[in-house]
């Protein structure tokens, strides 16, 4: 299959020397679906922008439909929705007039769509000006405007922020029903792991300006799981994160918390051959879970480590964590 | 069809709506020839992928409990497969540790969980009608 979305070695920084983006290599093929995840600040919408043609990016190359964004603007937004996290909707024109600037724009706009859309929305009445819209309504009008001209890529940057679950589900109905009639791609960053479940396909984890997981999300489930071990047994995490299959290990008050790639049974099998350690629990844990252990800062940490000269307490630091040195410890 | 999608459970939603549809073949809820939602009108019902439903369809049928046929649409297959022994000894298993922990949090100890086993033994195959029955006869045929 033809790649519709690369990103090859994204680079980007707005402070010099703080990369943002640090490498950041993945491809979209053709009526993929795929959730893009990662902590605030960890680049989503940064990546997203720079898909847009928004931003450059300052080493690496991004092409959409085989283009890049920027030298061919128009080309490619011919052929993408795209629904901004902060749309920035012109409050002081109707939903009529906004449609209206839409339908000009793009010479493949579908009426019959925008209708449908529009009833199942309840925003018939298309007089209404935006600025009396809430928040729910201006993010539907702003679906209604990024997907009648039938795109082959919809981008959405946290479409559900800021809406109830009600709007939610219709949010999310109405992307389903176009992947179902037409088999739209989709690349859309969430903080809902529940709406990432319902959309399925493939989850891009950022992390540390990198790509930290990048599966599918049944393979994710069912291939990876979180391992429990005594701390008391292991002194460090980098001796856990050397293991074969290790993604991320964590302190989480007497335990290590560490994601690992295989069933449980089969990594606390290895773990207790490689470890020798007794007392190990391996489970398989919802997305969100898994979210947390591998991207989440090391959680609430007891003192193992006794006190340091200064008399304080010692707080161990694994591997891969960078979030100890900036963020209160409990 | 009436299916339950729970999205953050630990469990992927393909496996979600397949052990579903099983267990509705295992209760007689679906028999053979029903006739299943296509797999997108229930993608648009339970608002979930339509791959995702696709998956659950298509693991299915490898399984032998449902059939597609070109045009028609999906089926109950006409000869289900007999249940997979060592997956139900295997949740026998389950409910029996948590029954134990039940168990140990009421202050019971292992012989009075016997004798209510015994009890609810005794109860089933006495009342109407003989639950612990059916599995016998199927073993002497």
């Amino acid at each position: 299959m033809t790649a519709i979305l690369e990103f090859r070695n994204i680079v980007r920084s707005f402070k010099k020397g703080v990369p943002v983006l640090n490498g950041v290599t993945f491809s979209m093929a053709e009526g993929e679906v795929v959730g893009l995840l990662g902590r605030n600040g960890a680049g989503k919408t940064t990546l997203i922008r720079i898909a847009m043609g928004m931003l450059f990016p300052h080493a690496g190359t991004v092409r959409v439909f085989g283009l890049s964004p920027t030298e061919e603007p128009v080309a490619v937004k011919k052929r993408i929705g795209y629904v901004a996290e902060e749309q920035v909707l012109p409050v002081g024109s109707t939903i009529a007039e906004l449609i209206a600037l839409h339908r000009y724009l793009f010479p493949g706009w579908d009426p019959s769509l925008e209708r449908q859309l529009l009833g199942r929305f309840g925003l018939s009445n298309t007089t209404a000006k935006i600025k009396h819209l809430s928040k729910g309504q201006a993010r539907q009008v702003a679906l209604v405007c990024a997907v009648c001209h039938r795109p082959d890529l919809l981008i959405l940057d946290e479409p559900a922020g800021g809406l109830d679950p009600a709007a939610r589900r219709e949010f999310l109905e109405t992307s389903i029903q176009l992947l179902n009639r037409e088999g739209t791609a989709i690349l859309f960053s969430s903080h809902h792991m529940n709406d990432v479940e319902r959309l399925g396909g493939r989850v891009v984890l950022l992390d540390d300006g990198k790509v930290r997981l990048d599966r599918q999300l049944d393979q994710i489930h069912e291939d990876h799981c979180v391992a429990m071990i005594p701390r008391s047994a292991v002194p460090d995490a980098a001796a856990i994160e050397s293991l074969p299959g290790c993604l991320r290990a964590r302190p989480v008050f007497e335990d290590w918390h560490a994601v690992f790639q295989g069933t449980p049974e089969a990594i606390r099998r290895q773990l207790q051959g490689s470890l020798g350690v007794d007392g190990v629990r391996c489970v398989s844990v919802p997305l969100e879970e898994l979210f947390v252990e591998l991207v989440g800062s090391n959680g609430c940490l007891t003192v193992l480590g006794g006190r340091g000269a200064s008399g304080r307490p010692v707080l161990r630091r694994p591997s891969g964590s960078r979030n100890l040195a900036t963020r209160s410890t409990p | 069809m009436q299916l339950v999608i729970n999205a953050a459970d630990e469990l992927p939603i393909y496996r979600q709506i397949m052990r579903q549809i099983i267990e509705a073949i295992a209760g007689g809820r679906l028999k053979s020839g029903d006739k299943l939602t296509s797999h997108r009108e229930l993608s648009e019902h339970l608002v979930i992928a339509p791959l995702t439903v696709k998956k659950a369809y298509d693991e299915l049928e490898a399984l032998g409990y449902i059939e597609t046929q070109r045009g028609r649409g999906t089926f109950v297959s006409a000869r289900v497969p007999e249940p997979d022994r060592g997956a139900q000894i295997e949740q026998i298993q389950q409910s029996a540790r948590r029954l134990l922990s039940q168990a140990y949090l009421a202050g019971l100890g292992f012989g009075e969980v016997v004798k209510v086993l015994e009890q609810a033994g005794r109860e089933l195959t006495e009342g109407p009608p003989a639950a612990l029955e059916k599995p016998r006869e199927k073993e002497t045929v």
